[in-house]
């Protein structure tokens, strides 16, 4: 899978990148407006991570640019003004998501796992993990083909651990997952202690291997 | 407090009624000075004519004492008599009862006594002319200078109202301008151009002062935005960097116990620059557009959204909504003070609790149990709630505030037999 990471910040570029690799991504960067235009325009990516404010020029033109040409490539804005017009403009214009910062990797990590299964929707709308099945379109979960039924959190909780495979995703991760501005209200985040201990419950006693495990003072990860 | 025009009004006043009694004895000097002058010339010429007319007379013996005698009865005032000897002229001026004509006080007379000689023997002549009184020519000159004064403070009164109402009224069309102009609307209201030379320099210095301090306000304003949103990057640097250090492979448990602490107080303070753009973003009148909102359905989706740290807090939570009840106000906003002062219940209540939420038509109520009442005068004040040892970021409160006082809302709390009260009037 092929990233483009459209952002002047270079160190949090290269986080992203970093946090991208272990997974099958491979992340190319463009710090300037211009960079990112050529690129855009010459190469095609399965996700583009778009800033709005640019050396050069306005990230939003370059989605115009994108939408003209008729690129099919997703496109994610990171952008630093949190403003609710940019958000709708993006949106407007074609962007698939909007996230503001600053924002946890293992999230933005969920966002482009989301973008990049909604953009190749025909052949991958049933993810399969070993003895898990992941119906996306119907939202089911069946393990050793048994249905297995998960609330909408539980099964939000379980796509955001595949998209995070392999890393370790910290409380405070999960919990602004879950809940958004409403997690960092709150002076803990044992609420999602709940969720979490659901989930493994009912792929466990459904016969699925625990991969979920458990790090010590850390959080959680998603080992396969 | 005077008014500007009554100032000078009475000043003026004051200073012609001075002038004006001084002027009356002034007067009384000079017109008494010219009636003695007047009269006593008129003595002196008479009395010259008589004592030539006497000279020219050629007497025969006993004729000339009869003539006296005669003409001391028909004329008494001009007394004519034998002397001893010449004198020089005199004068004299006093007051006496006429016995001629009957009057109510004394006459005043103006007197002449000259000398002269005739066949060797001495005379004096002495005539006598009434003049006006004086204090009857101080009550005249008063009486004038009264009706004058009137006059003038009818003139006074007039004209200044003539010149308020015409003169100064683009003074007070500009006072009032400067009066309605609110700093926090950013707009600076135009003035009228005027004819006068002061006004036009106190309208352009107005003018220059409201220009500096929309200026002033405005970039600090700005200067909030700008200095949240440069401080959006960096943290987002931060946080990538600690999400990055969790996957290394051989983190003890003190280091994961570390970067955890410092995940926390990054959140924080994501949160306090979040919430500081927030209410730059309100006061820089951003979130204008309006909409009708459902604020009972609104309630109950945010409600919703709290069922997660109800439970882990373990709170009871009654709700008492009325349906359908519209407002209008943005919604982003809306929903925004609803959480802020939703999340806050739940923060402050102590496990096990309980929160009431109540809708009527014209409020919102929300009570939590609680131990001690809060400060309500700090309360909705930014950064007053913040403790080192809570998450808050001491801004939720000062936003609900700011979003209520701006639709007009208002925003109160109480304390009541061991329940914080918060009440939202519409």
């Amino acid at each position: 899978m092929k990233v483009l990471i459209i952002e002047d910040e270079r160190e949090l570029a290269q986080s992203i990148a970093d946090y991208l690799s272990g997974a099958h991504y491979l992340c190319e960067f463009a710090a300037t407006y211009q960079e990112a235009l050529e690129k855009v325009e010459v190469y095609e990516y399965d996700c583009i991570l778009l800033d709005i404010m640019l050396p050069g020029g306005n990230g939003m033109q370059i989605l115009e640019r994108l939408k003209s040409l008729n690129k099919q490539d997703g496109v994610i804005i990171i952008s630093a003004k949190n403003s609710l017009d940019d958000k709708i403009q993006g949106l407007h214009i074609g962007a698939d998501d909007y996230l503001a910062k600053p924002f946890h990797l293992p999230e933005l990590a969920a966002r482009i796992y989301s973008v990049i299964r909604r953009r190749s929707f025909a052949n991958t709308n049933v993810i399969q993990l070993n003895e898990l099945q992941i119906d996306l379109l119907g939202k089911s979960v069946k393990v050793h083909q048994e249905l297995i039924p998960l609330t909408k959190k539980e099964l939000d909780l379980l796509l955001y651990f595949i998209a995070n495979k392999n890393k370790v995703v910290s409380k405070s991760a999960i919990a602004e997952h879950l809940s958004g501005e409403l997690a960092d209200m709150l002076d803990n985040h044992d609420f999602i202690y709940a969720h979490i201990k659901n989930l493994k419950k009912k792929l466990t006693e459904a016969g699925c291997a625990n991969y979920l495990k458990t790090i010590y003072g850390s959080g959680y990860k998603w080992e396969l | 407090m005077k008014n500007l025009l009554n100032k000078p009004l009475r000043i003026f006043t004051l200073y012609s009624f001075i002038v004006l009694l001084c002027s009356i004895p002034v007067y009384f000097i000079i017109i008494d000075f010219i009636w003695v002058r007047e009269v006593g010339e008129h003595n002196r010429i008479k009395s010259e004519a008589t004592k030539q007319n006497f000279r020219s007379i050629k007497f025969k013996d006993g004729e000339m004492e009869k003539s006296i005698a005669l003409w001391n009865r028909i004329q008494p005032e001009t007394k004519l008599r034998e002397v001893d000897a010449l004198r020089p002229d005199s004068t004299y001026n006093e007051y006496r009862k006429n016995t001629y004509i009957p009057s109510k006080g004394l006459d005043r007379y103006e007197g002449r006594v000259t000398y002269f000689e005739l066949n060797g023997k001495f005379y004096s002549v002495t005539i006598e002319t009434n003049l006006e009184e004086s204090y009857e020519t101080i009550l005249a000159i008063t009486a004038v200078t009264a009706l004058f004064f009137i006059i003038l403070l009818i003139g006074f009164i007039r004209l200044n109202k003539k010149i308020s109402t015409q003169l100064w009224r683009s003074f007070y069309e500009s006072l009032q301008k400067i009066k309605s102009f609110d700093l926090s609307s950013l707009k600076k209201p135009e003035f009228d151009k005027t004819d006068v030379i002061e006004f036009e320099e106190m309208n352009s210095s107005v003018s220059r002062l409201m220009d500096g301090s929309i200026n002033v306000y405005r970039q600090q304003r700005e200067f909030t935005e700008n200095a949240s949103h440069e401080l959006q990057t960096p943290l987002a640097v931060i946080q990538s960097k600690l999400d990055l250090l969790l996957q290394s492979q051989s983190l003890s448990a003190q280091q994961s116990a570390i970067i955890d602490e410092t995940h926390k107080a990054l959140t924080r303070v994501s949160r306090i620059n979040k919430n500081l753009l927030l209410l730059a973003k309100i006061e820089n009148q951003q979130y204008a557009d309006q909409e009708s909102i459902n604020i009972s359905l609104q309630l109950e989706e945010q409600i919703a959204q709290l069922s997660d740290f109800l439970a882990t807090k373990n709170l009871k939570l009654q709700e008492q909504i009325a349906p359908d009840i519209t407002m209008k106000g943005n919604k982003v906003l809306v929903e925004i003070m609803l959480t802020n002062i939703l999340m806050n219940a739940v923060r402050h209540t102590v496990k096990n609790g309980e929160i009431n939420i109540r809708l009527e038509q014209d409020r919102l109520t929300i009570s939590n149990s609680g131990e001690a009442s809060l400060n309500s005068e700090k309360l909705f004040k930014r950064f007053s709630s913040a403790d080192a040892n809570s998450p808050g970021t001491g801004l939720g409160l000062a936003i609900v505030r700011e979003i209520c006082s701006r639709y007009q809302w208002n925003v109160s709390y109480n304390f009541e037999n061991g329940v914080h009260v918060f009440v939202l009037s519409f």
